[in-house]
């Protein structure tokens, strides 16, 4: 009985009463990806709601309950949706594409708290953007298709996966080539780029400003601070910035550079496009003497 | 006829004794056919189960304490492995683990901390409500929900571990969001949870407010902490978990191989005595576990003859007997012209009497204990040590 089931596990739609098998990714970068691999042969849906960023949103019971009727649900792991920690999905419709990437996490500050009679422990965190670096984007892309292979074996998955990968090594390429060697100091506008910064060369300052508003009096001294102890002559914004916060930055000296984290879908393009346009803002930013 | 009526009407006259001698007999006739009928379902659910469990994987240590802890969730709690040994299972591509942590209770009902891919392999199917989704949700088999007497929307709390272990599991109240379909099988008498939810009862997983003020000592704020007893929507997001998910402890792992390949390969990792895992066959362990009932129930085959043989003695006397005290009686009786012939027939026609109604008490306890049978087996395989 227990191997018919897992055929049923493994084969039969769930809940969704739809002509296409569904796919729920936690992140825009999986579900281009997933998008780019499965081709027509799924419905690909991504489960945060627009303009929510997937590091801080948190699924009502409804949306979990959603989530767990997917065909197949992709995360991109290293901690980028925390929900999941405290969500039931069925592991064998589930792929954490950040699962072999253990060793090339990178740490981010630790919380230390306590309560009870254990004493103080910790949390380490750990940084969560990791598709931008492009070679783990580029892992986590196989460990998707692998995924797909299994759940939807009518999807052209290997003839997509080698389109995806050659983007991503274009991609790759682009960032090897952003400072030539050298360690270029940059000042962002909020921590989402160690992964990019380490790939390709960057010393990555992160201020926490919020997307879409403008420095008050305090948070441009910051800046400038900053800019002086570490160089930095390149700031990143994360998404356009208002006029006046463009204009407060440029008074300071600073080079401004747009370069998506791709968390959520871009207004313009893709994920690909979007950070191909960014990456080429920043070079040029950085040949002129960022 | 007239024999009949005869007998019939010192029977009824003597009604006491021949109630007795009607209870002796139906006993008598009924305990063979029960004893018999609960160990060939006993041994028939044994074996489903068993056979429906392809692999288990466990620590090392007693095989039959594993498989009657992972496939059958009784008290027999074998040394807990890590979820490394499921993660490993997911590692190799063979097949679709499924981890279960079946520590604690409810109302002495088992909760089993699993995966939504426990369901899907058992093919449990939810009856009313819906699986759970978040952590501190529950969802009761069929006979577990009987026994609490809860549905959807009630709430269950975990038995303390320990009652005098202040350091051990504290209750966790759980709301029941489903309850599944009826199988037959050890599923019905188990409460189901998220195996993270067993891992809060277990205190690896906990909620609590904020409690560390800045530039508080942390021994003074910890003083002070008070654990979440039960997740809601307002507090769940507090809730976390310590420690490398790879160790956090699992009574047993169910594998169900992708295929025979598969299955081969999985059973021949862990065949090194030094692997701290083992991986068992459940239906090698029952069919030994059985071959042993089978002989234990020859033996009781025996005794049973011999205890019905001294039974059916013991009627004969109390009837020999009460044919003595009636001495006088047949003597008048064959003045007035009852011949022995008559007589036998008097004598013969109060036995029948006596075993037909024997049969009518023992058929319908029979009946109702065998419609029965597959509960009281699946009840007697659950009581484990």
């Amino acid at each position: 009985m227990i191997r018919a089931a897992l055929a049923a596990v493994l084969l039969a739609a769930p809940a969704w009463a739809q002509d296409r098998p569904v796919i729920v990714a936690d992140s825009y970068p999986m579900a281009y990806f997933a998008e780019r691999l499965a081709g027509n042969a799924a419905e690909v849906r991504l489960s945060v709601p627009d303009g929510r960023d997937p590091s801080s949103w948190r699924p009502g019971l409804a949306d979990v309950v959603a989530i767990q009727a997917a065909d197949l649900i992709v995360l991109n792991g290293s901690g980028l949706s925390d929900w999941t920690t405290r969500a039931a999905l069925p592991r064998a419709r589930t792929v954490d594409t950040g699962r072999g990437l253990a060793d090339d996490r990178i740490a981010t500050e630790t919380i230390t708290h306590s309560h009870g009679e254990e004493g103080s422990h910790s949390h380490e965190g750990v940084a969560t953007h990791t598709w931008l670096d492009f070679a783990l984007a580029a892992r986590q892309a196989e460990a998707l298709a692998a995924a797909m292979a299994r759940a939807l074996p009518d999807a052209p998955v290997d003839a997509s996966l080698g389109a995806l990968l050659s983007d991503l090594a274009t991609l790759d390429a682009a960032g090897d080539a952003l400072t030539g060697g050298r360690t270029v100091p940059v000042i962002v506008s909020h921590p989402r780029y160690e992964y990019f910064g380490r790939a390709y060369g960057l010393a990555v300052e992160a201020l926490d400003w919020e997307a879409g508003a403008a420095p008050d009096a305090d948070a441009l001294a910051d800046l400038a601070s900053r800019a002086d102890r570490t160089s930095a002559r390149i700031l990143i914004w994360e998404a356009e910035p208002p006029t006046e916060a463009r204009d407060a930055v440029a008074a300071l000296g600073l080079s401004q550079v747009v370069l998506p984290p791709m968390a959520t879908p871009p207004a313009e393009g893709d994920f690909v496009t979007g950070l191909r346009d960014g990456m080429a803002a920043l070079g040029a930013a950085i040949a002129a003497g960022g | 006829m007239n024999a009949v009526y005869l007998a019939a009407a010192n029977l009824r006259f003597h009604w006491i004794r021949t109630l007795v001698l009607i209870a002796a007999a139906a006993l008598v006739l009924a305990v063979p056919v029960l004893t018999r009928a609960l160990l060939a379902q006993g041994e028939a659910a044994l074996t489903a189960r068993a056979d429906s469990t392809p692999l288990l994987l466990g620590a090392r240590g007693s095989r039959l304490d594993l498989v009657m802890a992972g496939a059958y969730f009784t008290d027999d709690l074998p040394e807990p492995t890590t979820m490394a040994a499921a993660d490993a299972v997911w590692e190799s591509g063979l097949g679709i683990p499924a981890p279960l942590h079946t520590a604690f209770t409810t109302g002495d009902v088992r909760i089993v901390g699993t995966t939504l891919d426990y369901l899907d392999l058992r093919g449990l199917a939810v009856a009313d409500g819906r699986p759970f989704a978040l952590l501190g949700e529950a969802v009761l088999g069929a006979g577990a929900a009987a026994r609490l007497a809860m549905g959807t929307g009630d709430a269950i709390l975990s038995d303390p571990e320990n009652l005098f272990d202040l350091d051990g599991a504290y209750p966790l109240q759980m709301d029941v969001v489903g309850v599944l379909a009826p199988t037959g099988t050890p599923d019905d008498d188990a409460v189901f949870v998220d195996i993270k939810t067993a891992w809060v009862i277990a205190g690896i997983g906990h909620g609590h407010d904020d409690i560390l003020v800045e530039g508080e000592d942390a021994a003074a704020a910890a003083a002070r902490a008070v654990q979440f007893a039960r997740i809601t929507p307002e507090n769940i997001d507090s809730f976390h978990f310590h420690g490398d998910p790879a160790g956090y402890p699992v009574t047993a792992v169910v594998v169900a191989p992708y295929d025979e390949r598969s299955a081969t390969i999985l059973r021949g990792r862990y065949l090194d005595a030094e692997e701290p895992v083992q991986a068992v066959v459940p239906a090698d362990v029952i069919d030994a576990l059985v071959a042993r009932l089978l002989r234990i129930a020859s033996l009781v085959d025996a005794v049973t003859v011999v205890v019905g043989l001294a039974a059916a003695l013991a009627l004969g006397l109390a009837l020999f007997l009460s044919w003595r005290l009636r001495a006088p009686e047949m003597r008048t009786a064959h003045a007035l012209g009852a011949g022995r012939g008559m007589i036998a027939q008097l004598a013969l026609a109060e036995i029948v009497l006596i075993v037909a109604g024997a049969i009518v008490i023992a058929t319908p306890l029979v009946i109702a204990v065998q419609s029965q049978a597959p509960m009281i087996a699946a009840r007697l395989i659950a009581l484990g040590t």
